[in-house]
Formats: structure tokens, sequence, C-alpha cells
């Protein structure tokens, strides 16, 4: 039994450490702390349901409970029974989890940011994989079939990637896999008795060595540093615990607004908050148009409560004709073609390509990129945008008011209409259009009023966050409150342009910053933003961004869509004032809005403007680079510390003669008694002492066999020849010592510290230059010291908790049981 | 004979005093043994210290010279007994005669009733006989018929013996080596000494014109000064730590005795005297380990198959055994440790 147990935790191992390519799909490692648990779970009711010696079903029984007992636990749908026990609800959640699943798959590529559902289908697969070794390595005893399902582990990144995977993990999990075997084998060869090494030990004898008690200690040691150290170092919490914290504390499944830089979630909410400090730059654009409209990259036109969700696009590649929207056009529109080139960072990792409206002609894109002519943006199901480069030409639309108005409105039947007007039924929202849209004629009109409606004069204002509301619907409360940011705004009025009849969707992309030059524009996730288009009849998507300008940076506005907050409307001409008009950047004349301190970043925020905040870096770097330099002056520091010390000894010997005594014979002795005396000798320890530590430095041999003559017959003998200053200095000075030491009474009147000047200024003149520079800057004697008092805390150390084991051991219970055999 | 007792004799000489007494020894028996001062010099020491000295060389290199030239120098009693194998040990202690006009029976002296016993090839009498010198030389006095007379103050035994590889000759036991304090071995003489020696010896025997420089009065005041001098905790601790290490060393059988402790501790005070001192240091407790120790202790079959000799065990001993520090100090050392490549600090040779 005690093989198979063991046999059981070396299968549970092996599947974790088999899972390791998963790392590549994942860019955190929560995955990693859940699958564990799940594991570990697994691996116990395995345990256990042997130990009750159940029969092969029921241990598969078992291990399959552990499992869902440990996803009901990471995954809670809210309706479980002590947190743990799934009810009917919980598996609804999960397969609810499992569809959310699939179509993560399609809008996230690689890497992927820790989501409920790719985390659950994850874990229960790895879950599952568990079971299934199990049952093959401990249960049908054929440990070379588990092989199957860790390779079907390895199988998920291979299909994700387009490219080459990392091989690591691959190098990982084929370790699991052979220890595995290994642990097979050597359990069949203990069936037939004892493993014995070659030196006639009991292989599986547990022998306590103090040398591997030690590295274990070490061991141990060790990692609750490596864990502790980042938790308790600022600004180092960006790894594994960072992830187990928000990744297993926030399961409720609905992707936060902040994310990580890299992604951005296309879902335009009616309430939450805007948390993200980090400035990261996105996008580089540069076009030939003067003032472009928003860059945009994504569209979400699946309305639900909630707010706006992305669908999955379809289209063809960007490498054949894309539509041209020319063809649409009529008199009153405006459509002028122009070029621009777009760079993307390394830190947006998207399946989806920023451009302008509407794109014609791409350049340095491969056929794996699609062109989605609905919504007009560029994906690809297995590329993502990180590090891309291409050109495009797009077509811009603008559009005069009288276009607008005499658009028609959409036949009932048409296909954009029914799609695209669905929405939830609130009766609030719906008595509001009724109200507003009253009396307008066309189509043009009514979406004006909606727009007209988010304007400061009926109370709007822009905010990082919304505020909670009672009535239950996100919608109400945002409309009551009249407080949040660019996604509400999108997202409400493409909701009420819905409520009257009209198509509308919400789209997402940059603003143009405030950091541009020239015609390229540097974007960063505070340029993210969403806005609403509306579907007109025969002219097709009409960009509307009914976010308050002012809080804006690099807002646009059109003269179909004016700034409503605006002091003077600018004179509704047709197709886009050339000037500043249209443009109205927070400084604009909103800028005493009192909102301006707010000032929006797009769907991101921070606390500071990244343009105006002067580079921290610099001051980081610095002062790294002094402490440092204090870190490494310490020990020449402690050195010169200590030399100074003793030669303040030095400096005032002490006095010769205090007192005359009458020798035994007749005779006087001069005897030095007393404080002196005690005085006297201290120096002489201090000087020697002094002599050791420059003879350490300068690495001259110091050998503790040496009594203080030997010590200066040898210094003189090789290390100071030819030098009699510093020969009858460090005599001197041998002599003061072992007077010191071992005589009545020590050696007295003598200046000891030019003899040590002497010796020091010849050992450095024979040292090298190396070695002199070492003596300076890093003196091996307070090095050489200090580690000496490191050792001897740390065996103080080891030999107390060794006695406390010991103590400890004399209650252990196996005492009890130590007349039985083992095994 | 009254003798002083050694509160009488006093403490410590001046300086010169001690100085000129102990010079004019050595340079009196230097007269005799060319280039050997520094055996001189630790016989005198072995005096001093109330000991006595085992003399162990090959023939013919000056061993019983130095006895009788010591003997000689200084003027007392000497007594020479030549240990042959039909020697007995009433021969050694003496005996009781019956002395006919008096009816009783009367205590002859045997040889060791003198100051200075020189007792020469000391190995080649049975070990009967040698275990007569057990009881003088340790307790200085001579136990015969239960009758115990007390000897002289000084009292010296100077033996000397071939090695124990000589045939026709009998080891001493152990009890008995333990009894010495010191064994030196003369060694021969450099190429300098020996042509003076050929200059010195041609004619005339130099022995025989030798002057007592120095009396047995003299000789109890050196004592006196010797047992005076200072000996710091430090150095008795070192001198406990070198017989300790004897005792624990993996190729001893036996290590030395609590008398060997003693008595290394004497010389060391002896020597430090005659170098001027008036305090004892590690040095000299290094100097004397090998002669004061050496003798004592027996090797293991293992070392004696490995043909290491005593000397050579007890000079590693020395070696590697470190000073007791007397005060707090961090303990440096950096000397490599042995069979473990270079120390920490060891300097870098290019």
């Amino acid at each position: 039994m005690t093989a198979h147990r063991n046999l059981g935790f070396v299968a549970a191992a092996s599947t974790l450490l088999a899972a390791a390519p998963l790392s590549a799909i994942f860019q955190r490692w929560t995955w990693l702390v859940q699958a564990a648990i799940v594991v570990a779970v697994v691996a116990g009711a395995a345990a256990l349901s042997r130990l009750g010696r159940a029969p092969l079903w029921g241990q598969i029984l078992a291990m399959l409970a552990g499992l869902t007992l440990g996803l009901t636990w990471i995954f809670p749908g809210g309706t479980e029974l002590l947190a743990f026990v799934p009810t009917p609800a919980t598996f609804a959640h999960f397969a609810e989890l499992l569809g959310d699943s699939v179509q993560d798959m399609r809008s996230y590529g690689v890497q992927v940011p820790d989501v409920d559902s790719l985390l659950f289908l994850a874990v229960l697969g790895v879950g599952t994989v568990a079971v299934v070794v199990d049952v093959l390595t401990v249960g049908l005893r054929r440990p070379a079939l588990a092989g199957l399902p860790m390779l079907a582990i390895y199988s998920v990144p291979v299909a994700v990637y387009v490219d080459s995977v990392p091989a690591t993990p691959f190098i990982v999990g084929a370790c699991g896999y052979l220890w595995l075997l290994v642990t097979d084998n050597v359990d069949r060869v203990r069936r037939f008795g004892r493993r014995f090494t070659g030196e006639g030990r009991d292989v599986d004898v547990w022998e306590a060595s103090p040398l591997a008690a030690a590295g274990r200690r070490l061991a141990v040691v060790g990692v609750a540093l490596a864990v502790a150290l980042p938790l308790a170092v600022p600004g180092m919490t960006g790894g594994l615990m960072n992830a187990v914290a928000d990744g297993t504390g926030d399961g409720t499944g609905r992707p936060g607004q902040g994310g990580s830089p890299g992604r951005i979630d296309l879902f335009a909410a009616l309430s939450g908050q805007l948390n993200q400090s980090e400035v990261t730059e996105l996008v580089k654009v540069s076009t030939n148009e003067s003032a472009p409209f928003y860059l945009r990259f994504g569209v979400a036109d699946d309305l639900n409560p909630a707010g706006f969700r992305v669908r999955v696009p379809t289209g063809r590649s960007v490498t054949r004709n894309l539509p041209d929207p020319t063809e649409r056009g009529g008199r009153g529109v405006d459509q002028q073609r122009y070029r621009a080139t777009v760079e993307v960072t390394k830190n947006l990792t998207m399946p989806l390509l920023p451009v302008y409206a509407e794109p014609v002609k791409t350049e340095d894109l491969n056929g794996n990129w699609l062109y989605d002519p609905n919504l007009q943006i560029v994906f690809s199901n297995r590329e993502n945008s990180r590090g891309k480069r291409y050109a495009f030409d797009y077509v811009r639309s603008t559009y005069s008011l009288g276009v607008l108005r005499a658009a028609p409105s959409l036949p009932a039947d048409d296909p954009v209409l029914r799609q695209q007007t669905r929405t939830p039924s609130v009766p609030a929202v719906d008595t509001l259009v009724a109200q507003l849209v009253k009396g307008r004629q066309n189509d043009y009109d009514k979406v004006r009023a909606i727009y007209d409606y988010f304007s400061v004069e009926n109370g709007f204002t822009y905010s990082l966050s919304t505020r909670g509301g009672t009535s239950g619907d996100d919608i109400t409360d945002f409309l009551a409150t009249k407080v949040g940011f660019c996604q509400q705004y999108a997202a409400a009025m493409a909701w009420l342009v819905r409520a009257a009849g009209i198509p509308a969707r919400v789209a997402f992309g940059f603003t143009n910053g405030s950091n541009s030059n020239g015609r390229t524009y540097v974007l960063t996730n505070r340029n993210l933003h969403a806005w609403t288009e509306v579907y007109f009849g025969g002219i097709g998507w009409v960009p509307f961004d009914a976010t308050p300008a002012a809080a804006i940076q690099g807002s646009v506005r059109s003269s179909w869509a004016p700034d409503t907050n605006a002091l003077e409307e600018t004179p509704s001409a047709p197709g886009v004032n050339p000037s500043a008009g249209p443009i109205d950047s927070s400084t604009g004349p909103n800028a005493k809005d009192p909102h301006e301190k707010d000032a929006d970043q797009g769907l991101s925020v921070g606390a500071n403007d990244p343009t105006r905040q002067s580079p921290v870096w610099p001051w980081w770097l610095g002062g790294a680079v002094l402490a440092l330099l204090v870190l490494l002056a310490v020990p020449a520091a402690r050195r010169s510390a200590l030399r100074r010390r003793r030669r303040a000894r030095a400096l005032t010997p002490a006095a010769t003669v205090l007192s005359a005594v009458p020798g035994p014979r007749g005779g006087a002795r001069d005897v030095t008694v007393g404080v002196d005396a005690e005085r006297a000798r201290a120096d002489a320890h201090a000087a020697w002492d002094e002599l050791l530590d420059t003879l350490i430095d300068y690495q001259v041999r110091v050998d503790r066999t040496e009594t203080p003559r030997a010590t200066a017959e040898r210094l003189v003998r090789e290390s100071l020849a030819e030098d009699t200053g510093a020969m009858t200095g460090v005599r001197l000075l041998g002599r003061a010592e072992e007077r010191a030491r071992y005589a009545r009474d020590p050696l007295t009147g003598e200046a000891l510290h030019p003899a040590l000047r002497s010796v020091r200024t010849t050992l450095a003149a024979r040292a090298d230059r190396r070695t002199r520079i070492m003596a300076a800057l890093l003196p091996p004697s307070v090095l050489l010291r200090w580690r000496t008092a490191v050792a001897d805390r740390s065996s103080r150390l080891v030999t107390t908790t060794g006695r406390v084991r010991d103590r400890l051991l004399r209650w252990n219970p196996r005492r009890l049981l130590a007349g039985r055999p083992a095994r | 004979m009254t003798q002083q007792t050694w509160d009488e004799v006093g403490g410590l000489l001046p300086h010169d005093e001690f100085r000129a007494a102990s010079e004019a020894i050595v340079a009196n028996i230097e007269q005799v043994i060319e280039g050997k001062t520094a055996t001189v010099r630790l016989a005198l020491a072995v005096l001093l210290a109330e000991g006595h000295l085992l003399i162990e060389d090959v023939p013919g290199v000056g061993k019983t010279k130095l006895a009788k030239a010591l003997a000689r120098s200084i003027d007392c009693s000497v007594r020479r007994i030549q240990f042959t194998p039909d020697l007995l040990p009433s021969d050694v202690t003496g005996v009781s005669v019956y002395n006919q006009e008096t009816h009783d029976f009367e205590f002859r002296p045997g040889a060791v009733f003198a100051n200075l016993v020189v007792g020469d090839e000391i190995n080649r009498a049975s070990p009967k006989t040698q275990s007569a010198l057990l009881e003088c030389m340790e307790e200085r006095q001579v136990t015969v018929d239960g009758v115990t007379y007390q000897l002289q103050t000084p009292f010296m035994v100077i033996a000397t013996q071939n090695p124990i590889e000589m045939e026709g000759t009998y080891p001493l036991p152990e009890a008995q080596r333990d009894r010495f304090t010191a064994r030196i071995a003369m060694g021969y003489p450099d190429a300098g000494a020996e042509l003076a020696m050929l200059d010195g010896h041609g004619a005339a025997d130099p022995l025989n014109e030798l002057r007592p420089v120095s009396d047995a009065a003299t000789v109890r005041r050196l004592i006196g000064h010797v047992r005076q001098v200072h000996v710091a905790d430090a150095v008795k601790q070192y001198a406990v730590d070198l017989v300790t290490a004897t005792r624990e060393a993996t190729d001893l059988r036996l290590g030395a005795s609590p008398r060997a402790t003693l008595q290394l501790l004497r010389t060391a005070r002896a020597v430090a005297a005659l170098e001027g001192r008036d305090y004892v240091l590690p040095d000299d407790l290094q100097v004397l380990a090998v002669p004061v120790l050496a003798h004592r202790i027996i090797p293991t079959a293992d070392a004696q198959l490995a043909r290491r000799t005593t000397d050579a065990i007890v000079a590693e001993l020395v070696h590697r055994l470190p000073l007791p520090h007397d005060r707090k100090r961090s303990p440096y050392d950096t000397r490599p440790a042995p069979g473990n490549g270079r120390g920490p600090y060891e300097p870098r040779r290019p």
C-alpha cells in the first residue's frame, strides 16, 4: 500500500509537470495554482479511496468527485452549499463557463489573461488528465500509457501557436513522465525484496545525514525567502502571488475594465471603474490626413443589460480587394483617400489591428489578417498585433447635415435594422427615448436629440467611476446618476438610439491623444476610447462621440455631431472644418470645466498626465547606484573606523612607571600597576589586531598556531625583507603583544603606531595593485570577520534548532511504534 | 649536610646575576663540546628544571663527554655508573653491610648519592637494575631495608644510551622513560666544529682541564630563580592543550602523562630564564615539545609501519595546534587546511 500511495503522489506530481506547456498560453500563473489545487484534491481522493481498499471503479468515482469538488470551490457559481458542494445551478454555471470559453478562445490571442472561462477549461483539462494518469498508473499499472494524456496537454499550445512553441515546458513535462516511469520501475523491483546501493546500504532506509539535513534546511529557508521577499518589497508584486491574489479572489467572471496593458477588453460596460495607473505606449500612427477621426480597432454590437459585447467577426483576407466605400458616396458626402502607417508596440497583444475607417488597401499584412466589411475591423484568428508594422489606404467620409437628414429610415425587414436595434426592454429608457424623439421627423434629428441629451446642461459629467444606483439596471442607474466615462456614454447613446429604432453600435479605438508630432500620433493606453456609431440608410455607419469632450485629450468632433457643451456652436457647415473648430482639445473652451482634473485618457486612466510628468526612473537609478555605492563603502568605512580607534589607542602610550617596588633582593624593580598596565596591554592587543588585519588585507598568511614572536619573525623573513624600519617595527609589535599576553607586566613606553605604519607601508609597497585596491575598497579582514560572525551565528542557530527538534521529537508518536519492524 | 629550604634560597635573582652564572656554565661546557650550544643550554635547562636528562644517540658523538662536562663544571658531588648487563640494583642504590666492630648493619650509599649522577649506557643494564633508579629519580630518595634516605639538591641523573636498534641493549621501560624530563640527541657536529674538535682534542683531552665554574649552592639559587618565572594562564592552557593533543592523536597509542605536563612547564621556565625572560612564552613550549614529550609516547602500529618517528608526530602536533587566545578576539587562521588546497587568504602566486 505504501508503494501505491507513493506512486499516486508521483502520478499527480508528474501530471502537474506535464501541464507546464500551458504556461506558454497564459500570461500569468494563476492556472498553475488552481490546477495544483485540483490535482492535489484528486490525488488525495485517490489515496483515501485506496486506503479504504476501494475497487478501481470506486477509486475513479472518488477522483471524479474530488475533481468536481475542487472545481466547485475554485469556480463557484454562487449557489454552493458550504462553498464547495455543487448544486445543479453550479453545473449550469460550469456549462456557461464552457460556452464562454469557446468564444473567448476565438476572441483572445495568445497569451491570454486570466479569464475565468479559460482558466476553468485549463483546470478541468488538467484535472481530467490527473484522473486518467492515476487510473493508468496506479490502477492498471500501465504507466507508459499515461504519456498519452500528458501529450494531449502539450498539444494545446502546439495547436494554438502558429509559429514554434517554446521547448522548455515540454522538457519539464517529459521529466515528469520519466519520473513516473522510474518510480513505477522501482516499485516493481521492490516487490521482489529490498534494493541496495553498492555500499550495502538499503536504498529505501532513510538515514539522516547532517549534510542532507543542512541541505534541507537551506532549501526550506531559501524557498521561504523567495516567496516572502517579493511580497515584502514594494514594486515586486507583478508575479505569481499577485496572480494568485486577484486571480482566485475575483471569480465573478466578468472581465475587469482595467485589464493588463496588452489586452483591451472590448466590452462597453454600463458601470464600472477605471483603475489603470501605468502609462504604456501602444500604437504609433502617422497619416497624411490633417485632423483624422479616431483610430479604431473594435466594435461591440451585441447588447445585453450590462452593456455591449463583441461578436465574433467574419470576413475575408485583407490581401484581397476590400470593399470601396466611394461606391456609396453621393452628393453631400465628401470622401477623401488618405494613407496611414501604423506601428504597434509590443505592449498591445490583440487579434485586432487598429485602422482608420474605412481601409481600402493594406500593405505588409499577410493572409492571416481578415477584414470584416460589416464591422469595418481588421482581425485575425491566428495572429496578434504585437509589434506589427503596416500601412494602409483609407477613405474618410464626411457628411453634410442635409445628406444625413435626407437619409431614409431603413425598412422594417432590413437585416441590419433587425439585428442592430435589439434592446432589452427597460421602461425608463423607452420613456426617455420617446420623450426625446418626440416630434423629430428624420433619423438624424432623432439621433441628434439623443446625442444632445448627453450634455452638461442635462447634468451629465465625466468621472472615472460610475455611481451605484438602486434600480437594478445599469442603464437606468447611469441615466439617473449621469456620471461615467466614455464606455457608459457610448453604450448608453447606442442603446438609446437603438431604442429609437435606429441601428447603433459601440466602436473602440484611440483618440488622437496629446502626444502628436506633426502627423505622427503616439497613442497610449490612456488614449483608449469608445464611441457610438449610428447606421443611416444609404450612407452607412456614422460616428458620434457623446462623451464630454472637455474631459478627453485629443477628442475630435464632427460637424454633424458637434460638442454639445461648447459655449458657442460652430456654424454648421458641410464637411469637417479644417481649422481648430472641430478639434476640441481639453484646453478648449471648456477648460474651466470642474471635471477637468479628471481629464479622460480614454478607456483607462491614471492620476497624472504622462506628458507633463517628468520621468521618475533616473531618480530611481541614481538612488540605486548611490545605495550600491554606500553598500560597497560599508566594509571600507568599517575598516577605517577600526583603524582610527586602534590608532587613537596607540598614539598615547601608557605611562611607563607608576610606582617603584623594591625587588626581593634589595634592588628596585620598576613595575607598572593598576589601570595603566591594563591600558598598555590593551594598546598592545589593539596594535597586534591591527597588524593581523593589515596582513589579511594584503593577503599575507596568518597562522593561528604561530606565537606573536614567530609571526613577527616570519614576516621579517618572508614579507618585509630589506626594510629595517619595518623589521624592527614588526619585532616591536610582536614583543609588545607577547609581553601583553604572557608577561607579568606589559611593554610600555614604546610608540607602536609608527611601527605599525612602517609595516603597513612596506606591505602595501610589496603587494600587487589588485591586492592594494581590494585592501582599500573591500578590506578582506572586515569581510572575513563578518563571514566568521555569520558562520558562528548560523551554526549556533543550527545547534539550537537541532536541540529544540530533539526535544520535540521526544513527543513524536513514531517513537511509540519504534519496536515495530519497518515494512 | 644541611640544606636550605626553598624559602631560604629565595626567589628571582637580579637579571645579571642569573645570566652570569648560567652563561659561565654554558661557556665552560662549550670548551669541550663544540658547536652544540642549543643542546648544552637544553641540558642546563633540564638541570635548572630539577629534571633528569637522557642523551640518546649513536656511539661516538659525545654523549658521555657532555654528561661529564656538565658534571665537572659544577663544583658538587659527581658519581658515575657504568651500566653493564651484570650491574645489580644494590650497586646503584647502596647496600647495608654488617659492621663487626659495631655489631650492626651499616648503610653504604650507592652511586646515586650525589648531586650529579652520570649513568653511561643505561640501556645495557638489565631492566631489573634500571628499575633501581625509579624511586630516586622521581622522589629524590632511596629506600633500602625499610629505611628511606633523602638525596641531595640539586640531584640530576644524566643517562646516555644508544638507540634501541643497537645490539645487546634492553630498551628502557615506559615508567623509566617517563621519569626523564627530556631526551636529547647530540647529532653529528658540523664540519667546522669537527675541525675545531680535531685541533682541540688532538693533544690532550680538554675535559681534564675543565675547572668548575659554579657550585651546588649557586645551582640551588638558580633553581630558585627558575621556580619564580611567571607562567600566564594562556601558556598553561597551551601546555595542557599540547599534552592533550598527544593523548588524542590518532597516530599515538599512548600519549604523554600529567608528569610530562609538569616537566614541560618546568623546563619551559628554565629555558625562559636562560633567555633572560621572567615569563614563559608559548615559543618555549614549542621548542621543548619534542625533547620533553617525544620519548614518552608510543606510536600506533600503523604509524610505526609508516616509519613515522615520535619526534615527527610531536612536531606535527605542535604545528597544527592553535594557540589558545586569552582574550576575546576573532580567531584568524588563513593557513591552508591540511589537504584542502588554498586557504581563503593565502597570497596568490602569479
